[in-house]
């Protein structure tokens, strides 16, 4: 390992922003190393299949690379500004495909490879087990909460869309929203105590 | 604002956070939230939610070719090149000859790259390539321009692409380079459009050159 690889390692992702604005291959080769699998997961989850969430997953990381110092702190985390990128992404390849639909099922039959168990750090630890506990949050929430929140967040669609397609008041949508959202929350806020 | 203002409002904030408000109305929610910190409140409440939203999804690793192909599309970024090199005139002529018969064989066969060609509303020219099979189109949106590429080979680890722009007949490197994905499809940013009459892409050693080094893939006419 290099020096600056070392040093990088040591770093939050808040301080990695600026190196890699600065064009730091090491720091975003950490940034890579940490987030690239919930990005690549999550762009899979989203369009389906590896070929197309790698291409939404290169295109999310190459703007990251290329814009780097446009990260504003104050917005929120490095990983949610990740995150929502990848997912903006990934929507707009779901939505250039004609009559492609979004998979609709929280469980997913696709698991392949696990990271080693030994490069698994303290920090993935303690998410995963956050995983487990937002994992059971949603799927102790009625199924009607569920559809909505996954409709919007992995499918793209918008309350209105959604309304139509449940064929259900847009009140009721913006509702199952709030309280799907707020007892994710709750479960969360819970799992800190 | 009073208390059924901030309620209406308030009621579209999971939706917000959810990305399934239409963009109009997101946009006056963001200015609604400006001076309303009762909804900034809830907003930073709701992020953790969904935030921990992808924590809920079974992890999928992406094969270590995916970050072969990154790290070296970035390693390639790093070394700066020259983004004026000195004047010098390259094979240009007869490239322009057969960008020119390209194009009217691609506007003939009105043939496109990509379900998202001509996004951003830029002028677009679309040409047929030179290397077998390669395709191009050309996005201009202001002095700015967006170069998309299809059907382009996989390049050995060693070489990258590079694109060059030709102004006043001097040729110019542009100071990015790109890699294709898995599926041939390459693009990269031309930053400085004003006055290119041609660009080309050519690949280069990792790293990129100072001028081409080998015969360009494709040339495009942007006039």
């Amino acid at each position: 390992m290099t020096a600056e690889r070392d040093r990088a390692e040591r770093l939050a992702d808040e301080e990695l922003m600026p190196l890699i604005g600065a064009k730091d291959p090491e720091a975003f080769e950490v940034f890579y190393d940490r987030h690239g699998g919930v990005a690549y997961s999550l762009a899979y989850r989203i369009v389906g299949e590896r070929g197309a969430a790698e291409d939404v997953t290169q295109e999310a990381f190459i703007s990251i690379w290329r814009s780097g110092a446009r990260f504003d702190r104050a917005r929120g985390s490095v990983r949610s500004w990740m995150l929502s990128i990848v997912r903006n992404r990934a929507i707009d390849m779901l939505r250039s495909r004609a009559g492609k639909a979004p998979k609709l099922a929280f469980d997913d039959d696709a698991v392949l490879e696990q990271r080693p168990s030994e490069e698994l750090t303290e920090e993935e630890a303690m998410r995963r087990e956050t995983a487990g506990e937002v994992r059971d949050a949603l799927g102790g929430l009625p199924g009607e909460q569920a559809k909505v929140l996954e409709l919007a967040y992995f499918g793209g669609f918008s309350q209105s869309e959604i309304s139509r397609m449940l064929g259900v008041p847009l009140g009721t949508v913006k509702g199952r929203m709030r309280l799907g959202l707020e007892k994710i929350r709750g479960e969360l806020a819970e799992g800190l105590t | 604002m009073n208390d059924n203002d901030h309620a209406r409002w308030n009621e579209e904030v999971a939706a917000y956070m959810l990305g399934a408000l239409e963009p109009e109305q997101a946009a006056a929610l963001e200015r609604h939230a400006e001076g309303c910190e009762r909804c900034q409140a809830e907003m930073r409440w709701l992020t953790a939610a969904v935030d921990a939203i992808p924590d809920s999804i079974e992890r999928v690793e992406p094969l270590p070719e995916l970050r072969a192909r990154l790290m070296a599309e970035v390693r390639a970024d790093v070394r700066p090149v020259q983004a004026r090199p000195p004047k010098r005139r390259w094979l240009l002529r007869p490239a322009i000859g057969f960008a020119a018969l390209a194009l009217l064989v691609a506007a003939v066969l009105g043939y496109a790259i990509g379900g998202d060609s001509g996004g951003g509303g830029g002028d677009s020219t679309i040409v047929a390539g030179k290397a077998p099979d390669i395709t191009a189109e050309m996005v201009n949106e202001g002095d700015s321009g967006t170069l998309r590429l299809a059907n382009v080979h996989q390049l050995p680890n060693d070489e990258v692409l590079q694109a060059w722009v030709q102004r006043d007949g001097e040729v110019e490197a542009v100071p990015a380079l790109f890699v294709p994905d898995h599926k041939g499809r390459a693009s990269t940013q031309l930053p400085d459009m004003e006055g290119v009459e041609v660009v080309m892409v050519t690949a280069e050693p990792k790293g990129g050159s100072e001028e081409p080094t080998s015969e360009p893939l494709i040339t495009i006419p942007t006039s």
